[in-house]
């Protein structure tokens, strides 16, 4: 095979005639490993900027002394709901199970759309509750800027991770989408299926210490 | 797993497909591509148009150090009205922005992204045997977040109220009260621009990490990897564990100051202190992150140029792993001055002395290395061997500092400046320059200019240090950093001849980029072609020629031996590439 085609590759001197070197479109599919790995290594890098922002909260509330915090201006700081939120987050550990079964059904060569589709509505039942719940604290009298810390680090925290629940909402129903309209994962090729799955999955688990931190303890 | 991309696979692919994707023509070429040799490129042009931009912010802080009051000569005019009055001379408050935007654009637009955006990509895949990065696409993403992100911070400039002038490291409450910094919209600005900035840093790492986890050729063992390369798969690590954490700060100080969030505001229970501790966090490893890779460039450098295996290739490894570990718990020795309790300070004094060890275990590896060698005077060895001096007289310092009673007398004074300029610009940057000589053939196909190189190493080397080793005695006298004007002080009028000093050597040092700018864009054109191994090195970079194919390796090489095997006994030539079998009677390295 000739290598001709790629002498103008050259990286100051742009190419003179047209050549078929630059397109990267064609190249061989990545290794599944290899994106599975390049996924465990950003979602570390997620797992830190929870950590920073939990970090954050837990040293204002130890600072605060009691929680919720005594800001001296006599208004009482309502509780957080725990019992609503505590079946919210049942769900969106369930969807997380839901998803799983996706997986597996399409690599048993099945569709498993129909799994995608509930996780997908599972996860957004999770946001409108939360929405829900936002409402609620606002009429309250909570807020970012109002309750001071003890209403700024509730609403940054679970609105961070509520971000990151729409965004994974979102690919899931790409994935459901592509599946539906193309079958495009097969038990064979479904790289941005598991993907998504463990986004999916790490979304959850910083929930549940999301869940812990900031409505049990 | 090995690499599955290969110049063949690329030309295979295209064979049957010569009805669309035509390669890009023109200045399309330089915009969106793929071929991480060329994402480096990409980094390392906008870089120098950074430091270009950053370095004349310090010269024109240096003209006010040294001349308070006087029109700034040239670029004064340049500047926006937030930072000159009209007569082209600094204003108070516009010196803090200069200083703000100095620090940060030399360390998130042009160190970062030389030391890890360019030779990242340009070495990891040429000298692991890879055909290209694990996600080519994300690099290129990679590479365009970092030029908005550049974008975003050198707008702040130009916002009402100017760019924020809280120093690169945006204390709060002064970042996040709009009432104590009064640059409320730039302020978010560089927040926004380093969040952005920190993605760009994130994808890249997470390319490096997988790309040197499993993109390596056969028979490259990790142990068998170049240190580069083990420098740089660290220095990745280090920034998905650290960057998040800067992040997560940043979009606090954002709520802060537009949400009316409280997270460092006393009045509604936040803490100002919890900034420093995220922000230190991230700054300790991000100094390391800054190093690693440049230690990785002159350990390579070092042993190609004396003929010689690095010393203690796999303690060098190690060292760097030790180094790395303890960066993460070391932040508190930025905060001694914080009020923090004595006991803790003395525990992160003990922990930052400790990171002397593995630091010291390299620079007595790199005397090992050239030790008795066959040394070569080469442009790039002159500045790796002016780096291990460089970085002895910074690190050496930084061990003064660790310990708490003498840093409560230097904190905040231009002791502080000197040393990291020494560490980061005699560190760094002058192993940036190695590197930038070093693979230059590789990179161009072409030779620089020898005469201009070595005006190039001397003027840098000469007027580095008469910039910036006055700032010891400088600060050891007294001089706090961040003062716009030092002569309204009674006790510094005696020292103002030092500043003079200081101020003649940054103009130096900024003439001595001329020679390298010369040499660069006129050898990148017209300098004489480049062998495809011009320093008879053993990495498998030089087994192949200019140009380049995208997908470098026309057939996935072979490793069969470690990286650094020179003056073999019983060779002929004095170095063994990495691809090329020992003869039976030759002995090699035990890795």
């Amino acid at each position: 095979m000739s290598n001709a085609a790629f002498n103008d590759a050259s990286l100051f001197h742009a190419p003179q005639e047209e050549s078929h070197a630059h397109d990267s479109h064609h190249a061989p599919p990545t290794d599944p490993k290899i994106c599975k790995l390049g996924m465990i290594v950003f979602l570390c890098s997620e797992a830190l900027l929870f950590s920073g922002l939990i970090s954050a909260y837990l040293v204002c509330r130890q600072a605060a002394g009691c929680w919720p915090p005594n800001l001296g201006d006599g208004i009482e700081l309502p509780p957080m709901p725990k019992l609503l939120t505590g079946i919210n987050t049942v769900i969106l550990v369930a969807s997380s199970f839901v998803y799983h079964f996706a997986e597996e059904a399409v690599k048993k060569g099945k569709s498993g759309a129909g799994w995608m589709l509930a996780a997908a509505l599972m996860g957004a039942t999770f946001v409108g509750v939360q929405c829900v719940e936002w409402t609620e604290l606002y009429h309250e009298g909570l807020w970012f800027n109002k309750g001071g810390v003890y209403g700024s680090s509730f609403f940054t925290l679970t609105g961070f991770h509520g971000a990151h629940v729409c965004i994974g909402v979102l690919l899931i129903l790409w994935c459901f989408y592509l599946q539906v309209t193309k079958r495009f994962f097969t038990a064979e090729r479904h790289v941005a299926l598991m993907n998504v799955g463990l986004y999916w999955h790490f979304v959850d688990v910083v929930w549940v210490f999301l869940y812990t931190i900031l409505y049990l303890i | 797993m090995s690499a599955t991309i290969t110049a063949d696979s690329h030309a295979a692919a295209h064979h049957g497909d010569h009805g669309h994707g035509h390669g890009k023509k023109g200045i399309m070429h330089y915009l969106w591509n793929t071929d991480h040799k060329v994402i480096a490129m990409q980094f390392l042009f906008t870089s120098i148009l950074y430091v270009i931009i950053g370095g004349a912010m310090a010269l024109a802080m240096r003209w006010q150090l040294a001349f308070p009051g006087h029109p700034i000569p040239v670029i004064g005019h340049l500047l926006p009205s937030t930072i000159v009055s009209d007569d082209g001379s600094l204003i108070p408050g516009g010196y803090n922005m200069l200083v703000t935007m100095h620090g940060t654009l030399l360390v998130f637009f042009v160190a970062m992204p030389i030391l890890i955006g360019v030779f990242g990509n340009f070495l990891i895949p040429l000298k692991i045997g890879a055909g290209d990065m694990a996600f080519p696409t994300l690099n290129e993403i990679s590479y365009w977040l970092f030029s908005i992100s550049g974008v975003i911070m050198l707008a702040s400039l130009f916002v009402p109220g100017g760019a924020p002038g809280t120093g690169w490291t945006a204390y709060a409450p002064l970042s996040s009260f709009a009432k104590y910094n009064g640059t409320p919209i730039g302020q978010t600005l560089w927040c926004v621009s380093l969040f952005i900035n920190g993605l760009s840093s994130l994808t890249g790492a997470v390319n490096y990490i997988t790309t040197v986890i499993t993109m390596r050729s056969p028979g490259m063992s990790m142990f068998r990897m170049p240190l580069p390369v083990w420098a740089i798969f660290l220095t990745a690590i280090l920034l998905i564990l650290a960057i998040p954490v800067l992040s997560a700060a940043a979009a606090l100080i954002i709520f802060d100051l537009n949400f009316g969030t409280t997270f460092y505001k006393p009045e509604g229970g936040g803490q100002p202190l919890l900034w420093q501790h995220l922000f230190w966090f991230f700054g300790h490893p991000e100094v390391y992150i800054l190093i690693l890779p440049a230690m990785g460039f002159a350990s390579e450098i070092l042993a190609v140029f004396s003929r010689k295996p690095v010393f203690g290739y796999k303690a060098m490894v190690y060292a760097m792993i030790v180094i790395g570990v303890l960066g993460f718990i070391v932040w508190g020795h930025h905060m001694y001055v914080s009020g923090m309790n004595l006991t803790l300070s003395a525990a992160f004094g003990v922990s930052t002395m400790v990171i002397a060890v593995p630091s010291a275990i390299k620079t007595f590896n790199w005397m090992g290395t050239i030790w008795r060698g066959n040394i070569h005077y080469t442009v790039p060895m002159a500045f790796a061997v002016a780096f291990v001096s460089m970085f002895v007289i910074g690190g050496l310092s930084g061990i003064f500092m660790a310990a708490t009673p003498i840093d409560l007398f230097v904190h905040h004074t231009y002791f502080i400046v000197a040393h990291f300029h020494y560490v980061l610009f005699g560190g760094s940057i002058f192993s940036v320059f190695a590197a930038i000589y070093f693979w230059f053939p590789k990179m161009s196909g072409r030779m620089f200019n020898d005469t201009l190189g070595w005006i190039h190493f001397w003027m840098t080397f000469v007027f580095f240090n008469l910039t910036f080793f006055p700032m010891h005695n400088l600060g050891l006298s007294g001089m706090m950093r961040r003062i716009a004007d030092p002569t309204v002080y009674d006790c510094l009028r005696q020292v103002q001849p030092l500043n003079v000093v200081c101020t003649i050597g940054a103009m130096g040092l900024g003439l001595s980029t001329l020679p390298f700018l010369a040499n660069m864009f006129w050898s990148i054109f017209k300098g004489p072609k480049a062998p495809a191994n011009p320093w008879n090195s053993t990495t498998l970079e030089w087994t192949v020629s200019h140009p380049i194919p995208h997908g470098n390796f026309v057939t996935t090489p072979t490793v069969h031996h470690g990286p650094y095997e020179y003056s073999v006994p019983g060779l002929e030539k004095d170095y063994l590439p990495q691809n090329e079998k020992a003869p039976a009677h030759v002995t090699l390295e035990a890795h």
